[in-house]
């Protein structure tokens, strides 16, 4: 990983780009965004436009208020998840040999209605809150066995330590895959997180050893269907249609790339959090029930995905003139930042009323794993409450952010008295 | 008071129901069952808090004297 970050270059301004809604900033790189990510936003939402374009990463727009987030992620037909057309990918797929390997699709992440639905409606049930809560009490074994290993240490590196294992564990129970896959799957993750070179032959070549690695257990569920989801798989239709061991390995990857590293960081800034903020350990530890509230809470104060759209039409939005082609960035952590919308929105307030975050993004792409998003973050904020003693990041070693489409924590060094 | 729902922009992710089970029932996928219900007295709280906890701003809260 790169330690002194050069920015990207910077590419030519086009010509509907004015300079009131010009703003120079590099989400992966920008120096002060890596240094403390949640303060630079909070900085761009007091000196940036609220729908800006930014020259670097080959240029593209910015939305970062919550009504721009809220509003374009609700409208398909302009703001497109294809960022590159459905059609044109089939195009170039169809010119490969017949017998070259198939190249997994994370569908319906990349697609738009009505197609989209197709894809997401086969899989909602499997998430639905009444599925996952089945799963609870095995994660919350998963969390405490992670735990147990270093509370005796009095010091550890918790993304290594359980933030990057527990989700990886978690995919592996769900999805009914045998648990020596486990090293596998984590050199995985890892090659998904520290890829930097954006190349689509390597991106492709990653995602097919993601499904190589579940195949024989694809084939096997078929023929002797188990308590998990991809037997669960073999039984839906798509379209009419029995899914195919393809359709079953595209949801695999896309169960990979969606629901492993999300969680991954979102337990990162979390805990970073409850360790900057010992007063806040106390309130959690005294009333365990309130921890349900910090959850949200936490996702809203340190929302960390910027999902990618690309403009179907030109279009004058929020008093911004845009066109057809450009690429625009769902920056969901300004959204939930914006004071407009969350009054005094830097304070971490247990209770704002109810009023929901938009972490999970809005519209038909809402997070589909949300509640077993919510699931693993409730139970690992308890089994750390409860199982760790009062801990505190450890002053030494500052805390490591990255930047991207994910706002990562890369280290995260806590300590404690044993 | 009443409690009408935009189904058709009900993206399934059953924040409402996480308020009320009762209020807010969900089909098997996680989609809001109702379109329209009446709030038993003593509900009216409860209520409130669901519609506001819809990330998309479909539950809409009808007053009695609002007819
Ligand atoms: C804290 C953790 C998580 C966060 C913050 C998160 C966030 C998001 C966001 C913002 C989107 C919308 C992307 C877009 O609009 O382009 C999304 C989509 C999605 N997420 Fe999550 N996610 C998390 C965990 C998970 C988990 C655990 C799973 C499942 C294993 C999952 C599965 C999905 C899927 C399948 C989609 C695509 C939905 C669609 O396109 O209709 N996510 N997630
Ligand atoms: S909270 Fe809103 S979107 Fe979610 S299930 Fe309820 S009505 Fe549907």
């Amino acid at each position: 990983m790169t330690e002194e970050a050069t920015l990207t270059a910077a590419v030519p301004t086009p010509a509907h780009i004015t300079e009131s809604v010009f703003y120079d900033f590099d989400m992966f790189y920008d120096p002060a965004y890596l240094a403390d990510p949640h303060k630079r936003i909070q900085d761009l939402l007091e000196n940036a436009p609220p729908v800006f374009w930014t020259p670097r990463n080959g240029g593209h727009w910015m939305l970062v208020s919550h009504t721009a987030n809220f509003e374009a992620a609700r409208d398909t037909e302009t703001f497109s998840s294809e960022v590159i057309p459905h059609a044109q990918i089939e195009a170039i797929l169809s010119q490969l040999p017949a017998d070259s390997p198939p190249i997994p699709r994370a569908y319906p992440i990349n697609l738009d209605p009505p197609l989209h639905a197709k894809y997401r409606q086969p899989i909602q049930g499997v998430f639905s809150p009444k599925a996952i809560n089945k799963l609870k009490e095995s994660i919350r074994k998963l969390a405490g066995e992670l735990l147990d290993e270093i509370v005796d240490k009095g010091a550890c590196e918790f993304m290594s330590a359980v933030a990057q294992p527990l989700p990886v564990k978690v995919f592996l129970k769900l999805l009914g895959l045998p648990v020596e896959k486990f090293q596998t799957y984590s050199a995985l993750v890892k090659a998904h997180l520290t890829a930097t070179s954006g190349d689509a032959g390597e991106a492709i070549g990653r995602l097919q050893e993601v499904a190589n690695a579940m195949r024989d257990t694809i084939l096997a569920r078929r023929d002797d269907p188990r308590d998990d989801l991809i037997s669960l798989l073999w039984t839906i239709e798509i379209d009419g249609q029995p899914a195919t061991q393809q359709d079953i390995e595209n949801y695999g990857v896309l169960m990979f790339i969606a629901g492993l590293d999300t969680v991954m960081q979102g337990m990162g800034h979390g805990v970073r959090h409850l360790a900057m903020n010992p007063g806040l350990q106390d309130e959690l530890r005294a009333d365990p029930s309130l921890i349900s509230d910090a959850t949200e809470e936490l996702l809203r104060r340190y929302t960390f995905t910027v999902p990618p759209r690309r403009l179907n039409r030109d279009i004058v939005f929020e008093g911004v003139q845009m066109k057809k082609d450009d690429r625009a960035m769902l920056f969901l952590p300004g959204a939930d930042l914006d004071p407009n919308e969350f009054p005094d929105s830097n304070r971490f307030e247990l209770n704002r009323g109810g009023k929901p975050h938009i972490a999970f993004n809005a519209g038909p792409h809402r997070c589909l794993g949300s509640h077993l998003a919510r699931v693993e973050l409730n139970i690992l904020y308890e089994e750390v409450l409860a199982r760790l003693p009062k801990f505190h990041l450890d002053p030494e070693r500052p805390v490591k952010f990255s930047g991207g489409h994910i706002i990562g924590v890369q280290e995260l060094y806590l300590a404690w008295d044993k | 008071m009443k409690i009408r729902i935009d189904k058709a922009n009900c993206v399934g992710n059953a924040r409402c129901w996480a308020v009320s089970e009762s209020l807010f029932p969900l089909d098997d996928d996680g989609y809001i069952l109702i379109e329209e219900a009446d709030v038993p007295p003593g509900m009216e709280a409860q209520a409130r808090r669901g519609a506001r906890a819809c990330p998309e701003r479909v539950i809409t809260i009808i007053e009695d004297d609002a007819h």
